[in-house]
């Protein structure tokens, strides 16, 4: 019976599929036929295939029809990552490779022509897939087995090239083989960005009281926050250190964050699980493509799923393009952000805090006090740009601050607040830690995220916070929407001071976070 | 000028009678300190002080050790007389009584740098313990900026505006002074040790009530009459309705003094008192420093230019031409005539005036009639 299986896995987004590669090698019109919807790239495989199992040393069927199904055969399937398991299919159906040593492996990895590996992007996300579906083995390239051994439980060989692969399956001596190279990534580019955040800290802000607590607050719950300020009221600066008051990530955000990376082929091979949350901030030209994810051939995940569990940063957000803004109506809500193409619909996570930055004009030299106003605005401009900051998505923004424009004051007042990130972190902790115990084998995991419904049901204000929260729906301060974010923002303050269930002093200061209303000093007078 | 005896006869009464005791200044004003405190001592029940004094009278013998404690603690017992007494308090002997509370305090007690009778132009700044952050704001930038035109500031030591002010006259490195309601060696709240430690070394904190004494409701009220004594002017920055700063701007207008208000939003229910302040017509308003130096400095030495919007340069033109320019059309060209009809100019003048403005590049006439040149514009 010249018939073989092998696995593999296709991606939809962060979603992956097992696929059974099987080939048939039997009498008929000579001809090589790749069924089971296949894109262009994957098509181009069988010849990728051919040469590299001739230039192995090893034999093509050249004088018998080779049919190879990808199934599910109704799911289209994309990428490069099939080479390997193909060959080894039409391998197994020529018995050059025994039958039972495939049974249970998982095979990923595209091939040269000279019969080399190649690395492929996405190969975390694949072997998570494949391990639910009780997969234990894979074999891939060898720089990326660092990545595939993150998974829990997953036997994982990392091989050079084909014949490497068909000595192991035969079980005989595995010959040298020229080293993989590592799929080249944009690090290279963004390093600085990177290491730069690694040495900002909240200590070096000296002040801010009132924008240092409302990011406490976000980083506490994973609320989603709007500043504005003209240039130089600090917008920037304090949403890039939100990253350093975060927690180390929980395990099961590490591989959901190194997955979408995974997925974006912006791992290095040296790289374990990512621990630390990340920071985007796209420039305001961001396609939607590049912020929400696309792309052409295999979806690419935008900087709104690299910043997963981290911050997005979207400075000056009233210049982004409009269908931009609008693209992220849907991540602000839900968490995850699904890019419909023409044959399938893509989804990935996307549950970062988004931080909006605007300024109060074009110009950003905009000022209410007329004797520092510098604004070179038409009026017409300033009444565009702020439309922009009032639209649907600000209404999906739970905290609003208004920053002052700096003065020399705050910097040389010998009691400004200046803490640190590391302590404000531990705040944050203990406030998450609240929650993991209160929301426990929910399907959320902070009070940012949780539905609205549960909330009234199972966690409600106290009665006297209930009627605060009423009485501002009553006089038409605040819409059904803001109800929910009130009450969510009152849960992380409650969080934050340790208080069982928020009250009226909760929601009062929910009131003022949400509504851009100064807050109260003593909210931020802390008790020692 | 100032006798050992009266210093200390002072410093007994103010241990034997609470402070802002109306009758008590009253009366040493006319006997002298020493004569009230011997009539006292002799039973004799002087304006019907003496069921007041009688328990405390009998303790309060040991002045001297109290003078000696302060001096190891860095504190000064300042009574009038002294080079150091402030005059602008004796002022409060002339302002009318609130409460039986009233008159100028029998002496001071001063701790640190800064000596009261140096003060220029002081101003206090006062607001609601349960403040804003807006409010905190705009209290340190007014600090910061009067005082680096060389005024103090003055205030209590209370959470709130009071602290604000204090942290934004040392940001400017400005003298600012501190009055408590307790004693002056005293750490009340517990949360500002290191504000009085920086008042002590840079500013000075002032108590009228003795060393170690309590904060009582009552000495609070009379503490404000201080504050506003001592200042030229009090800006009051966000209050309630009835609050201690209130009370501090009720001193302030029985003193004669400028009373000024910072608005505070709409609806902010912390800007309450400071808004009725301004409706009432009590208070200023005041945004800026300079409204403030403006408002306490000697006539005529601070003067604020009004804001206004800069001139746009069609502003300066003569009213016709401004008419005109209003009829002529921003892209589509328009004849003469139409554009005359519009501004309600005959054509004869109307094309006067434009073949005028077109030489200084106002308007541009192209083949099928005028409109305006580019950069002239609506703003």
């Amino acid at each position: 019976m010249p018939f073989a299986t092998t696995h593999t896995v296709s991606l939809a987004g962060a979603v992956g599929h097992v696929i059974d590669v099987q080939a048939d090698v039997s009498p008929g019109q000579v001809a090589t036929v790749l069924v089971g919807r296949p894109d262009a790239a994957l098509n181009e495989s069988r010849d990728r295939c051919r040469m590299a199992i001739l230039n192995s040393g090893l034999d093509w069927p050249a004088t018998r029809r080779t049919t190879i199904l990808l199934s599910p055969a109704d799911l289209p399937k994309r990428g490069t990552h099939y080479d390997l398991a193909i060959a080894v299919a039409v391998l197994g159906a020529t018995r050059w490779v025994p039958a039972e040593a495939l049974r249970g492996v998982l095979f990923i990895g595209e091939l040269t022509l000279a019969g080399g590996l190649r690395s492929v992007p996405g190969v975390l996300p694949m072997v998570l897939a494949a391990s639910q579906r009780g997969f234990r083995h894979v074999v891939l390239p060898e720089p990326q087995a660092h990545e595939a051994s993150m998974v829990p439980g997953m036997e994982v060989l990392g091989m050079r090239s084909l014949a490497q692969v068909v000595a192991e399956l035969r079980g005989e001596l595995v010959p040298e083989a020229p080293p993989v190279a590592a799929m080249s990534s944009s690090r290279l580019l963004s390093w600085r960005g990177a290491e730069r955040l690694d040495d900002v800290d909240l200590a070096d802000l000296a002040g801010m009281e009132d924008t240092r607590y409302a990011v406490e607050v976000a980083a506490a719950g994973g609320h989603h926050l709007l500043l504005s300020g003209p240039k130089g009221s600090g917008k920037t600066s304090i949403a890039e250190r939100i990253p350093g008051i975060l927690p180390d990530l929980t395990r099961e955000e590490s591989i959901e964050l190194t997955a979408v990376h995974s997925l974006a082929g912006a791992l290095e091979p040296g790289d374990g699980l990512m621990t630390r949350p990340p920071f985007a901030a796209p420039h305001h030209d961001a396609s939607t493509a590049s912020l929400v994810g696309g792309g052409s051939g295999t979806v690419r995940p935008g900087e709104i799923s690299r910043a997963h569990c981290g911050v997005l940063l979207l400075d000056e957000f009233p210049l982004f393009r409009a269908d931009v803004i609008n693209a992220l109506r849907q991540p602000l809500e839900s968490g995850d952000i699904s890019v419909a193409r023409a044959e399938e619909s893509v989804v990935l996570p996307a549950r970062s805090i988004v931080v909006l930055a605007a300024n109060p004009c074009p110009c950003g030299d905009f000022h209410a006090d007329a004797s520092i106003d510098r604004c070179k605005c038409r009026e017409v401009q300033r009444r565009d740009y702020r439309r922009k900051v009032t639209g649907p998505i600000t209404d999906r923004i739970d905290i609003t601050r208004h920053l002052a424009a700096p003065t020399p004051t705050a910097g040389r007042d010998p009691l400004a607040v200046r803490e640190s990130s590391a302590t404000v972190r531990a705040r944050v902790t203990a406030a998450r830690e609240r929650q993991a115990e209160r929301y426990a084998g929910e399907g959320w995991r902070l009070n940012g995220h949780a539905p609205g419904p549960a909330l009234s049901s199972l966690w409600p204000l106290t009665p006297a916070g209930s009627e605060l929260v009423d009485d501002q729906l009553w006089k038409g301060r605040l819409t059904r929407r803001g109800v929910t974010r009130v009450h969510r923002l009152a849960w992380t303050v409650a969080d934050l001071g340790g208080t069982d269930r928020p009250g009226t002093r909760e929601v009062e200061v929910a009131l003022r976070l949400r509504s851009g209303d100064p807050l109260l000093s003593s909210t931020l007078r802390r008790v020692s | 000028m100032t006798s050992d005896g009266d210093r200390l006869a002072r410093l007994v009464l103010s241990k034997v009678f609470e402070p802002g005791d109306a009758r008590v200044a009253e009366l040493v004003t006319h006997l002298g300190a020493e004569a009230l405190l011997t009539s006292l001592r002799d039973q004799q029940d002087v304006a019907g002080l003496l069921t007041d004094a009688s328990e405390r009278l009998a303790a309060a013998d040991d002045a001297q050790r109290d003078l000696d404690r302060a001096a190891r603690l860095g504190i000064r017992w300042v009574v009038p007389g002294d080079p150091e007494w402030p005059s602008s308090l004796d002022d409060l002997d002339a302002a009318e009584t609130l409460d039986r509370t009233g008159g100028a305090p029998l002496g001071v007690w001063v701790r640190g740098s800064v000596r009261l009778s140096e003060l220029a132009a002081p101003v206090a700044i006062v607001g609601a313990r349960s403040a804003t952050t807006y409010g905190e704001a705009a209290a340190a930038e007014l600090a910061a900026e009067v005082t680096r035109a060389g005024s103090a500031v003055v205030s209590g030591a209370a959470y709130g505006i009071d602290q604000a002010a204090h942290r934004g006259a040392l940001a400017a490195r400005g003298p600012t002074i501190a009055v408590l309601a307790c004693g002056a060696d005293r750490v009340y709240p517990a949360a500002h040790r290191e504000l009085l430690a920086h008042l002590a070394e840079h500013g000075a904190i002032v108590a009228e009530v003795g060393l170690g004494c309590a904060p009582m409701r009552q000495r609070f009220l009379s503490r404000n009459r201080l504050i506003a004594a001592l200042a030229r002017g009090t800006v009051v920055v966000e209050a309630a309705a009835r609050s201690g700063a209130i009370n501090t701007a009720g001193w302030t207008v029985r003193l004669g003094r400028p009373l000024m208000a910072v608005p505070g939003p709409l609806s902010s229910a912390t800007s309450e008192g400071t808004h009725q302040l301004i409706r009432d017509g009590a208070a200023t308003l005041v945004t800026r420093g300079e409204h403030v130096l403006e408002a306490v400095a000697p006539m005529g030495e601070h003067t604020t230019e009004p804001v206004r919007g800069a001139d746009r340069p069609r502003d300066l033109l003569p009213s016709r031409e401004q008419r005109l320019l209003e009829a002529v059309p921003v892209a589509h060209p328009a004849p003469v005539e139409s554009i005359a009809r519009t501004a309600g100019i005959g054509v004869e003048e109307a094309q006067q005036l434009l073949w005028s403005l077109a030489r200084r590049r106002w308007v541009e006439q192209l083949p099928r009639g005028w409109r305006l040149a580019d950069g002239a514009g609506p703003q």
